[in-house]
C-alpha cells in the first residue's frame, strides 16, 4: 500500500533517509514541498514549540539540577539519574507500571478490535448506541467514577463481594488484588477512544478490494487479515501508542483508590513522581524520573513503530 | 455470499450481541449509579445495602451545587474546551497532513520529538508551564489551560495516521492539474479526514474537559474554575459529599455526551464516504 | 469548502471570545503582581487561600466585610484549597511563582513545611504584641521553629475518637467505659471490643465489625498513631525530637495488641481504607467505632448518623490518654512587598484579636480559642451542649510533635509500616524498618 511506503521514512535516523525520502524528486520540488509543509506546520508549531517544548527542555534542565521547596540549590550532575537505579521504590514501581502496560495495551487493543468489527457493520442508531456506551466512562470523569469503583470493591458491603459470593474480601487491599481492579477500570475507561477510531477506520476500508476477495472466496478470516488489518494499520499504530502512553502514565485512579498501597503493590512510576514532587518537594529528583519515564515510552513506542511496520 | 458479508455463522452473531449487551451494562452502570446517586439523600447514598433507585428524588444535592457558581463553571469549561477542540483540529489537521504526505527536510527529528513529548509526564511539565505563564501575565487565565492543550501533538499525530491513508496518487493529479497548496487541502484532503478531525474533535473536547490537574494548577480564582476542578474540591479529607460529587459529574456529563452525539454524524459521513469511493 | 471557512470563523469568534475573557479576568491578578512598585495607590490586594476547617470558608465574605468597615483600603479576595489537591496546588504555585499572600491551615504546612524552607514571614511582631501572653506554651511552640514564628493560630482542637454509644448499650459494653471522663483504660477497651464482637457474631447489633484500623493511605493517620501511642502510653519521639520511636517498647507491645484484636476478630485491619472511608463505615454502622474524631468531622457526618456518635479519649493502660492537637491560623507568604505582609498582619490582628470577631470565626471553625481568656466562645450558644465533650477533650492535650524534623517523609511511611504489619510482616522487622527511613531525614 501507498501509506506504508510513505510512512517508513520518518521512522528512521534522521540522517539516512534523505536519500529514499526525497529520492525522485528534483531540488526545487524538495524546496517548495519543504517551505510547505512548513507553512502547514507553523500553527501546530507556534503551540507546540511555545506551551510544550519550552517547559519540556526546562524540565530537562531541572533533572540535573538540587532543587528543592527553597529553590534551585545547585548543580547535580547525572547524581539524580544514578539515584533511580539505586532506589528500591523507583525499581518496585517501574515494574509494577511495566505490568500495568504489558496487560493493558494488548487488551485493550484486541478488546476494542472485537468490539468494532462486531459494531461497525450494524444499523447506525445500534452502532452509534454501543460505540456512546463504551466511551461513557471517559465521559463521566476521574473523580466521579473512582467513588462508584470504591463503593463496588467496599470489603464490608461492596456488590462485587455479593456476586462474586465471597465475604469481607478487601480486592483493594489485597496485595494480589489491587492491581488488577486499576488495570480493570484502567481497561474501562481506555477503550472507548479505540472504538471509536476502528470503526471509523473499518468503515473506511475499500469495499471493493472485499468484494473482489470473497468473490475469489476468502474467508471471513482471510478478508480480515489481508485486507482489513493493513488498511488499519495506521490506526492500530495510533491506538498502540496512545495506549501505550495512557497507562504508563496511569495516575489519578491509583491516587484516588491505593495511593499506591497496599505494600507499594500499585506504586507506579507516575505515582511515585507525583509523591516526589507534591510530597517530598524533590523537584530535581522528579524531573529526572520524567525524563526517564519519557525515554522508556519513546523506546516502547520506537518498538511498536517497528513491529508495526515489519507486519 | 450474504452471510459472508455480515459476518460467521448465526450462533456467533448471537454469542456476539449476549457478549455486547452484558458488557454494555457493565459500562453503564457507574454513570446510572451516578446520575440516580444525585437525586439521593446523604442516608440513602451512603448506605449499606445498594438503593438501586431513589425512593425519593431529593434536590438537595443539585440545591448546594447551584449554590456555588457551577453554571460559570460549566460556562467556563465550554468556553475553554470548545477553543482548544477548534484549534487542536484546524492545527493538527494541516500539520498532520503535511507530517504524512510532504517530503521535507527535518521530518523524521520533528516526528521523533512529537513522540518524547507525548511520552513526558504532564505532572512534571505542569511546573515549568506556570512558571511560563506567570511571566507572560497569563496565570490564572483560561488561556494557560487552552494553549497547552492545543499545543499537545496528540492531535498531530492522530491526524498524521488519517491523512496517511490519503492515496498519494489523487494529489499528484491535483499538482498536475495546477490547484494550490490550500486549494488542494481544503477540497481533497480535508474532505478525506473528516472522520478524523470529527474523531479528534471528540477527543480533543472530552480530554480538555476532563483534565483537571492542569485546570487546578493553572486556574485559582473561584470565578475562573472549570467544572471538573470544582467537581475535585467537593473530596475533603475526612469526608466527601458524595450526592454532591455525584450531582457535579451529572451536570458535567451532559454537554459532553451531547457533544458526542452531535459529532457521531461526522463519524457515520466519514463511513459512507468509503463506501461512496469504493 | 465553505464549511471550512465557517468553521475557521467560528474558531476565530471562540478564540477571541476566551481571549477577551481572559484577558479582561487577567487584570485582577496582574495588579496585584506587580504592585510593589505601585504603593502609593494606598489600597493593598491581599490573595488568601484556606483549607476547608469547619465552615470558616463558607463565612468569609461575611467576616471580610466586616474588616473592610474598619479597612476599606485592603482588598482580599479569598480562594478555597481542599485537602486532597491542596498541597498540589500551593507546590506548584511556589514554584511558579503565584503563592498566595495569606494562608490558612496548621502548623504542619506553614510551619514544618513552608516555613522550614524559609517562604513565610516570621510573625515574633505579632506575638510579642499579645500582651496578656493567654496562649498556651504547647500551641506557642507549635506555631514557631528555631525562634521564629510562622504561624498565627485562630483556634484548637484535639483528635480523639467515638463509639456508637446505642451498639455499646446493646452489646453491653458501656460498663467498660468512664462516661463522666470518657476515658477508660486498655483492659477496658479490650473488653469492650471483644463484647461488641460478641453482639455482631450474636446477632444482637446490625454491625459489620466492631473497629476498622485504616492503613490504605495517609489521611487521618493522627488517629492511627493517637492509638498505638496511648495504649501503653508510648511516645511518638523522643522528646527533644531527635529520633521516631515506634520501636520502643511501649509502641511494639501496642501494635502486637492491635495485631491480636485483629487476629481474633475485635478489630478489622483495612489496607484500603483511609480515614474518611472509616468515618463513612463509622456512620453507616458497619464499624462501631472511629479512630478519628473531632468536631468538624461530626458536623460533617451528622446528616448520615442515625445513632450517637459518643466522643470518647483513646484507650491508655493507665487511664490518661494524652492526645494529638489540631491547631489552625494564618501564615503569610514571604512575597517580598512589605505593603502587603503589613495589610495582611492587619488581617490576622482582626481575625484572631479582635474579640467579637475571633469568637466569631473560632465558631466557623467549630473549634476552640488559643486565647485562654476569651472562655467559652460557645457559652449561651445553641452549640454549647454539644461542645461540652469536645472541650473536654481538649483538656487531655499531649505533647505535640508533629514539627519533628522529617515529619513529611515520616508520614508517607507510616502507614505503608502499619500495611505490612497488618499483612503480616513481622512486627519488629516493620518497625524497625519504619524507624530508620524516618530517622534518616533527622538534621
Amino acid at each position: 500500500m501507498a501509506q506504508t511506503t510513505v510512512a517508513a521514512p520518518a521512522e528512521r535516523k534522521p540522517k539516512k533517509p534523505k536519500r529514499s525520502q526525497f529520492s525522485g524528486m528534483s531540488k526545487a520540488l524538495v524546496r517548495r514541498e519543504t517551505i510547505s509543509a512548513y507553512l502547514f506546520l507553523l500553527p501546530s508549531l507556534v503551540f507546540f514549540i511555545g506551551f510544550v517544548v519550552v517547559p519540556m527542555v526546562i524540565c530537562v534542565v531541572y533533572s540535573f539540577m538540587e532543587y528543592s521547596m527553597k529553590g534551585i540549590e545547585g548543580f547535580a550532575g547525572f547524581d539524580n539519574y544514578i539515584r533511580m537505579f539505586q532506589d528500591k521504590t523507583f525499581i518496585r514501581s517501574f515494574w509494577n507500571t511495566v505490568f500495568i502496560v504489558v496487560v493493558a495495551v494488548p487488551t485493550v487493543t484486541a478488546f476494542s478490535l472485537w468490539v468494532s468489527s462486531a459494531i461497525y457493520k450494524m444499523k447506525a442508531f445500534t452502532r452509534s448506541f454501543f460505540r456512546c456506551v463504551f466511551y461513557l466512562p471517559v465521559v463521566t470523569g476521574t473523580v466521579a467514577v473512582t467513588v462508584v469503583w470504591k463503593w463496588i470493591f467496599n470489603a464490608y458491603y461492596g456488590i462485587l463481594n455479593q456476586v462474586a459470593g465471597t465475604t469481607g474480601f478487601d480486592w483493594l487491599g489485597n496485595e494480589k488484588t489491587a492491581i488488577w481492579c486499576i488495570i480493570m477500570i484502567l481497561f474501562t475507561t481506555s477503550i472507548g477512544q479505540p472504538i471509536v477510531l476502528y470503526v471509523a477506520a473499518l468503515g473506511n476500508v475499500d469495499k471493493s478490494l472485499i468484494e473482489a476477495a470473497e468473490v475469489d472466496g476468502a474467508t471471513n478470516f482471510q478478508v480480515f487479515w489481508k485486507i482489513k488489518w493493513p488498511q488499519i494499520m495506521p490506526t492500530t499504530l495510533y491506538i498502540l501508542v496512545i495506549t501505550t502512553i495512557n497507562s504508563f502514565q496511569c495516575f489519578a485512579l491509583i491516587q484516588l483508590l491505593t495511593s499506591g498501597g497496599p505494600n507499594s503493590s500499585t506504586t507506579t512510576i507516575m505515582y511515585y513522581i507525583f509523591d516526589m514532587v507534591y510530597k517530598f518537594n524533590d523537584f530535581g529528583y522528579a524531573n529526572a524520573m520524567g525524563v526517564i519515564l519519557a525515554l522508556i515510552i519513546a523506546v516502547f513506542s520506537a518498538l511498536q513503530f517497528r513491529i508495526t511496520k515489519s507486519n | 455470499m450474504k452471510s459472508k458479508l455480515s459476518g460467521g455463522s448465526v450462533g456467533y452473531k448471537i454469542f456476539t450481541v449476549i457478549v455486547l449487551i452484558l458488557l454494555a451494562l457493565f459500562f453503564i452502570f457507574p454513570l446510572y449509579w451516578i446520575v440516580t446517586g444525585s437525586f439521593k439523600d446523604a442516608i440513602a447514598i451512603s448506605s449499606r445495602t445498594p438503593v438501586w433507585f431513589p425512593t425519593q428524588f431529593v434536590l438537595d444535592n443539585y440545591e448546594k451545587l447551584f449554590a456555588r457558581p457551577a453554571l460559570r463553571w460549566l460556562l467556563n469549561t465550554v468556553v475553554m474546551a470548545v477553543s482548544a477542540m477548534l484549534l487542536t483540529c484546524l492545527t493538527a489537521s494541516l500539520a498532520g497532513y503535511a507530517l504524512a504526505k510532504k517530503r521535507f527536510y527535518g521530518r523524521g527529528i520533528l516526528f521523533t520529538i512529537i513522540i518524547c513529548a507525548m511520552a513526558l509526564p504532564k505532572q512534571v511539565i505542569v511546573i515549568p508551564l506556570l512558571q511560563e505563564m506567570r511571566t507572560l501575565g497569563l496565570a490564572d487565565t483560561l488561556l494557560a489551560v487552552i494553549l497547552p492543550t492545543v499545543g499537545w501533538p496528540f492531535g498531530v499525530f492522530l491526524m498524521k495516521q488519517f491523512s496517511e491513508t490519503i492515496p498519494t496518487e489523487i494529489l499528484e493529479a491535483a499538482r498536475v492539474d495546477g490547484a494550490g497548496e490550500i486549494r488542494t487541502f481544503a477540497t481533497i484532503v480535508f474532505p478525506m479526514i473528516k472522520p478524523g478531525v470529527g474523531a479528534l474533535a471528540i477527543f480533543t473536547f472530552v480530554n480538555s474537559w476532563n483534565d483537571y490537574f492542569l485546570q487546578l494548577i493553572m486556574l485559582t480564582s473561584k470565578e475562573k474554575l472549570t467544572i471538573s476542578v470544582g467537581i475535585a474540591q467537593m473530596q475533603g479529607e475526612m469526608s466527601s459529599d458524595f450526592g454532591l460529587i455525584m450531582a457535579g459529574a451529572t451536570l458535567a456529563a451532559i454537554p459532553i455526551v451531547a457533544v458526542f452525539i452531535a459529532f457521531q454524524k461526522y463519524f457515520t459521513q466519514g463511513i459512507s464516504m468509503g463506501a461512496v469511493k469504493g | 469548502m465553505k464549511k471550512f471557512l465557517a468553521l475557521l470563523l467560528a474558531l476565530c469568534m471562540i478564540f477571541s471570545l476566551a481571549a477577551c475573557g481572559g484577558s479582561t479576568e487577567s487584570a485582577a491578578p496582574e495588579s496585584s503582581a506587580p504592585s510593589s512598585t505601585a504603593p502609593e495607590g494606598d489600597t493593598v490586594d491581599l490573595v488568601l487561600w484556606t483549607y476547608p476547617v469547619g465552615t470558616l470558608a463558607d463565612n468569609l465574605d461575611g467576616v471580610i466585610a466586616a474588616f473592610n468597615e474598619v479597612h476599606p483600603e485592603i482588598n482580599i479576595s479569598y480562594e478555597l484549597l481542599d485537602y486532597q489537591n491542596g498541597d498540589t496546588k500551593v507546590t506548584s504555585a511556589i514554584q511558579g511563582g503565584t503563592a498566595p499572600d495569606l494562608i490558612f491551615e496548621g502548623p504542619e504546612r506553614l510551619v514544618g513545611n513552608w516555613g522550614r524552607n524559609g517562604l513565610m514571614v516570621d510573625l515574633a511582631d505579632l506575638w510579642a504584641e499579645d500582651a496578656a501572653g493567654d496562649i498556651s506554651t504547647g500551641v506557642a511552640e507549635a506555631s514557631q521553629l528555631d525562634g521564629a514564628y510562622y504561624m498565627y493560630p485562630l483556634s484548637v482542637t484535639a483528635h480523639s475518637m467515638a463509639i456508637n454509644y446505642e451498639a455499646f448499650e446493646a452489646a453491653g459494653a458501656l460498663q467498660y467505659i468512664d462516661e463522666e471522663t470518657r476515658t477508660w483504660t486498655t483492659d477496658d477497651f479490650v473488653a469492650a471490643m471483644a463484647a461488641v464482637r460478641d453482639a455482631i457474631d450474636a446477632g444482637t447489633i446490625n454491625v459489620i465489625t466492631p473497629g476498622i484500623v485504616y492503613c490504605g493511605a495517609q489521611g487521618g493517620d493522627q488517629g492511627t498513631r493517637a492509638l498505638v501511642n496511648n495504649l501503653y502510653s508510648g511516645y511518638f519521639t523522643q522528646e527533644d525530637g531527635t529520633a521516631y520511636t515506634a520501636d520502643s517498647e511501649e509502641n511494639i507491645k501496642a501494635l502486637e495488641l492491635l495485631k491480636t484484636m485483629v487476629d481474633d476478630g475485635s478489630l478489622d485491619a483495612n489496607l484500603s481504607f483511609a480515614a474518611a472511608d472509616e468515618l463513612q463505615a463509622f456512620a453507616n454502622q458497619t464499624c462501631a467505632v472511629t479512630f478519628c474524631w473531632n468536631y468538624s468531622n461530626y458536623v460533617s457526618y451528622a446528616e448520615q448518623t442515625q445513632f450517637t456518635p459518643f466522643v470518647m479519649a483513646f484507650p491508655s493502660d493507665d487511664g490518661v490518654p494524652e492526645l494529638e492537637m489540631g491547631m489552625y491560623g494564618f501564615g503569610i507568604f514571604d512575597n517580598g512587598d512589605d505593603a502587603k505582609v503589613e495589610a495582611a498582619k492587619e488581617f490576622i490582628r482582626f481575625v484572631c484579636n479582635d474579640a467579637d470577631t475571633a469568637a466569631e470565626c473560632i465558631r466557623y471553625t467549630g473549634f476552640f480559642p488559643v486565647h485562654s481568656d476569651m472562655g467559652d466562645v460557645y457559652e449561651g450558644t445553641d452549640e454549647a451542649e454539644l461542645k461540652e465533650p469536645f472541650a473536654l477533650m481538649s483538656t487531655y492535650l499531649g505533647r505535640f510533635y508533629n514539627l519533628t524534623d522529617g515529619w513529611t517523609e515520616q508520614c508517607a511511611l507510616w502507614w505503608p509500616m502499619l500495611q505490612q504489619i497488618f499483612s503480616g510482616t513481622d512486627i519488629q522487622t516493620a518497625v524497625t524498618d519504619y524507624v530508620t527511613q524516618a530517622n534518616a531525614n533527622i538534621g
